[in-house]
């Protein structure tokens, strides 16, 4: 993706190109456009069918549906959980990622094996003993609950790991030389290089939390301390068949994660990037 | 190797073990109080159910002595070791205070007790020899001791859980015989049997039979007797025939309990803890680590650098190490440890079963389907890589047409799933959906997208591709950079094809990309939830009940958190076989060039 001319002559021209690449985006995007119309349309124009466009505009859908239940705490507690997840996995991947590249002490590469070998065990496997720790401590239903468990992420100290590797050593020698002690190094010369590793990690880790459905479901319970996703899912069972409001609610989650994306995509890429390529 | 430092030792390993001692037996004393206050809890609660049945004072002090005291309202619980039952059914001014009692089971694991002390002693004074001893036979002794403190930490925590455990049985038997007293007592001073029964607080034997305060079973008095009568709860009963642990022989005819549990909360239905031996086991491990890792330090103290070095990558990675054992690592082991029980939140103690919940879902149908729909769902990750590797080979080098093309094919896989199983239901909505409409409006049939057996499944999948299908894109636009370009211009000059190309560069070039995309995106597709959870339900007759959904639904609908424990361990056995073949796989093709 470095803009070189094409590496195979044989892949197709520009402009059929650009027209697959639409296409693709078109298909995309398709369901998207239908949340977004159906959500500013009546409930007997929804059924009567006829029109995809909503018409006139129904906005008042808006403000209906997001009343209707507290989706204003439900955004709350979404944007509480995924800030204190991204800020936890930042400062524990950032802290054990650099202990790992660049301190040497006696086991560091058993130690990194048995983090790394976590990633191979599916979620579900530790779901029911965390529930039943989190429901031993007593904080089902509260903020320490819900963030908690999700505080670490192994992905997150592999990557940080690499990107300290990557960093030159030269510049922490020479603060050595001036007498910085290796906390002193990790926090005020390796951590302000390693800023885009800190932004890749942080997007992922709070996109990651703010679509969790399964792990807020599990230990919410109040309206109250409910998250968009769990909201949005009872929100569904509740108003089966009112679609619009339930589109507009749907309108409502998507928007903040595309708006991010839209800013910050580059770090998402790079993310990405970073993973498929090892 | 200074001298300076080697003293330190023996105190160190000392007070290591000593606080790993003391954290064993205090949690082993937390347990055993803890069943104490329940059991007096229970009392306090016959007692006042039996005033309530007409008994009155004497019965109460009848039944427990100098134990109860009456008090007035805002007296409730003063007093050492008293506790405060708020009856319902007094006045509100009369309050009965239960003093816990002390269950007087005998320590009987002394032996164990004197070996942990003697191994404490052998590692303290090994760790005095070490601080005398010169030249390098010195280095052996940290791993003496050790070893000698791992003995001792689990041989104490073996022998508080024993402790422990016989402190609760002897507690709950007395708490059952108490209710016997009670239901005696209302039945003498003249309340009827129904009421009697409740006295208890537990299904009691009336009128010739046991009921369920639930009312869900029945069972003669014969037989509740027969099932207290044997030694150990939860095992099989006197009489019963083999093969049938939850049958018992009694009044002339065979009566089963559903569960094992039912007659277990029947007649334990106060002890309201766990065996310990879990939590003494975390701790005597936790206690061990300690031990290991301090003296580690003292080894390393000879160097200063290095022991610098050390505590600064111990302080660095602690925050990290910590979670992953609390969170991973620990439930990890714990999830085993439950998928050998018969695990219900409802009930006070599990069941040790072995293997039994694993091998019951061997033969479970609906637990295979499950299995079955989640490798078919699956199949959805070689279309979406097929898909997306086209895609991705098609817009090579569009770098600025892909930037704004990247929040179209992005967006499905970075938002609310449950916004998109929403979206996704009302499009294929049967009879209003924007799909079926269509196809009417141009004359075809509708087709039940989510409402058949035959193509729900289908159709997840086919969300599933939408879904993965711009991130896989991706990922392979970054693996295709990478390749060199070299490679092309070689095979160019050798005279080879498009095809050709693709076949011996493009697809050799994105090996590991490939092999990444495919194991990554295989376990996430075993784990799919959102979608069936909102759009389906598992419906319609089971088609779309994948694994995690079933283990959600055993667990948090029907509360058997053990066998649902169970399925998780055969799911993941199932998710490493496909990676670790895959890998066999990838790993003999590049031996054969």
């Amino acid at each position: 993706m470095r803009g070189a001319p094409m590496a195979d002559g044989a892949a197709a021209p520009r402009t059929a190109r650009r027209l697959l690449l639409a296409a693709a985006c078109l298909v995309m995007a398709a369901p998207f456009a239908w949340m977004a119309l159906t959500s500013l349309m009546g409930q007997l124009e929804v059924f009567a069918g006829g029109s995809l466009l909503p018409r006139p505009p129904r906005w008042s859908n808006y403000p209906e549906a997001l009343t209707v239940q507290p989706f204003g705490r439900y955004f709350l507690n979404s944007l509480v959980f995924a800030t204190a997840v991204a800020v936890g996995q930042v400062a524990t991947s950032a802290t054990a990622g650099y202990a790992f590249a660049r301190l040497d002490f006696p086991g560091r590469d058993g130690l990194f094996m048995l983090f790394l070998s976590t990633m191979m065990v599916p979620a579900v496997v530790i779901l029911i003993p965390r529930f039943l720790m989190i429901e031993a401590l007593g904080w089902i239903d509260t903020y320490q609950g819900l963030i908690s468990t999700e505080l670490v992420s192994v992905w997150g100290i592999f990557l940080m790991r690499q990107y300290f590797r990557t960093v030159p050593r030269e510049l922490e020698d020479a603060a050595r030389v001036d007498g910085a002690g290796r906390v002193r190094i990790f926090w005020s010369v390796a951590l302000p290089l390693a800023k885009p590793a800190v932004a890749t990690l942080a997007l992922f880790a709070f996109v990651d939390a703010w679509k969790n459905l399964l792990w807020p479901l599990l230990v919410t319970r109040s309206m109250e301390m409910r998250v968009v996703e769990v909201g949005i899912a009872a929100f569904h069972s509740t108003y089966e068949i009112h679609w619009p409001y339930q589109m507009a609610a749907g309108v409502a989650a998507v928007l903040p994660i595309a708006l991010l994306f839209l800013f910050t995509q580059r770090y998402f890429v790079r993310g990405i990037q970073l993973e498929g390529i090892r | 190797m200074s001298r300076a430092r080697q003293p330190a030792l023996a105190p160190l390993a000392a007070v290591v073990l000593a606080a790993g001692l003391a954290l064993v037996v205090a949690i082993a004393a937390g347990r055993v109080q803890s069943v104490r206050v329940a059991s007096a809890e229970a009392e306090a609660r016959m007692a006042a159910a039996l005033w309530e049945a007409g008994g009155g004072v004497p019965a109460v002090v009848g039944l427990l002595g100098e134990r109860a005291t009456m008090l007035g309202a805002g007296d409730g619980g003063e007093g050492a070791g008293a506790y405060a039952y708020e009856a319902g059914a007094l006045e509100p001014a009369a309050w009965i205070a239960v003093a816990p009692r002390r269950a007087g089971g005998r320590l009987g694991a002394l032996p164990g007790a004197a070996l942990a002390i003697a191994l404490a002693g052998a590692a303290i004074l090994a760790g005095w020899a070490a601080g005398r001893r010169r030249g390098p036979a010195r280095s052996r002794y940290p791993g003496v001791i050790a070893l000698l403190s791992i003995g001792c930490v689990a041989l104490a925590a073996a022998t508080a859980g024993r402790w422990a455990d016989r402190e609760l049985r002897s507690l709950s038997a007395a708490t059952v015989a108490r209710g016997a007293q009670a239901v005696e007592l209302a039945l003498a001073g003249g309340a009827e049997p129904a009421r009697a029964a409740r006295v208890a607080g537990l299904p009691w034997a009336h009128d010739g039979s046991l009921e369920s305060s639930d009312g869900q079973w029945t069972m003669p008095s014969e037989v509740a007797a027969a099932i207290a009568a044997a030694p150990d709860r939860g095992s099989q009963p006197a009489g019963a025939p083999a093969g049938a642990p939850y049958t018992v022989e009694a009044g002339g005819a065979t009566w089963h309990a559903a569960r094992a549990a039912d007659i277990h909360l029947a007649l334990l239905g106060y002890e309201r803890t766990a065996s310990p031996a879990l939590a003494l086991a975390a701790a005597g491990g936790l206690a061990t680590l300690l031990v290991v890792l301090a003296l580690h330090l003292v080894q390393l103290a000879a160097r200063p650098r290095a022991l610098r070095r050390t505590l600064a990558a111990w302080g660095l990675l602690a925050p990290a190490a910590a979670l992953i054992l609390a969170f991973t690592l620990g439930p990890l082991v714990f999830s085993l440890w439950i998928s050998l029980h018969e695990w219900r939140l409802i009930d006070p103690a599990p069941l040790f079963l072995g293997f039994d919940n694993y091998a019951a879902l061997l033969a479970d149908g609906e637990w295979w389907s499950a299995i079955g729909n989640t490798a078919l769902f699956t199949l959805h990750v070689p279309a979406a890589m097929a898909i997306a590797l086209a895609l991705a080979l098609l817009t090579r080098g569009s770098r600025r047409a892909m930037r704004w093309a990247r929040l179209a094919l992005f967006l499905p896989g970075i938002t609310s799933v449950a916004a998109i199983a929403v979206v996704w239901k009302w499009l294929l909505s049967d009879r209003y959906g924007l799909l079926n409409r269509g196809l009417e409006r141009v004359g075809l049939e509708s087709v039940p997208w989510l409402t058949s057996p035959d193509t729900a499944l289908v159709s997840l999948m086919t969300i599933g591709v939408w879904m993965v299908v711009g991130y896989q894109m991706v990922v392979f636009q970054a693996g295709l950079a990478a390749i060199p370009r070299d490679w092309y211009d070689a095979a160019r000059i050798d005279g080879a094809g498009p095809w050709q190309r693709f076949r011996h560069v493009t697809l050799p070039g994105l090996r590991h990309t490939l092999f990444f995309v495919f194991v990554t995106s295989v376990i996430g597709s075993f784990q799919v939830f959102g979608l069936v959870y909102v759009m389906t339900e598992g419906g319609p007759l089971g088609a779309t009940d994948v694994a995690v959904y079933h283990i959600y639904r055993e667990a948090w609908e029907f509360l058997q958190f053990g066998n649902a424990a169970a399925m998780s361990w055969m799911l993941f056995a199932v998710v490493f076989a496909a990676t670790w073949l895959h890998f066999r796989f990838l790993d003999a093709r590049r031996a054969h060039g």
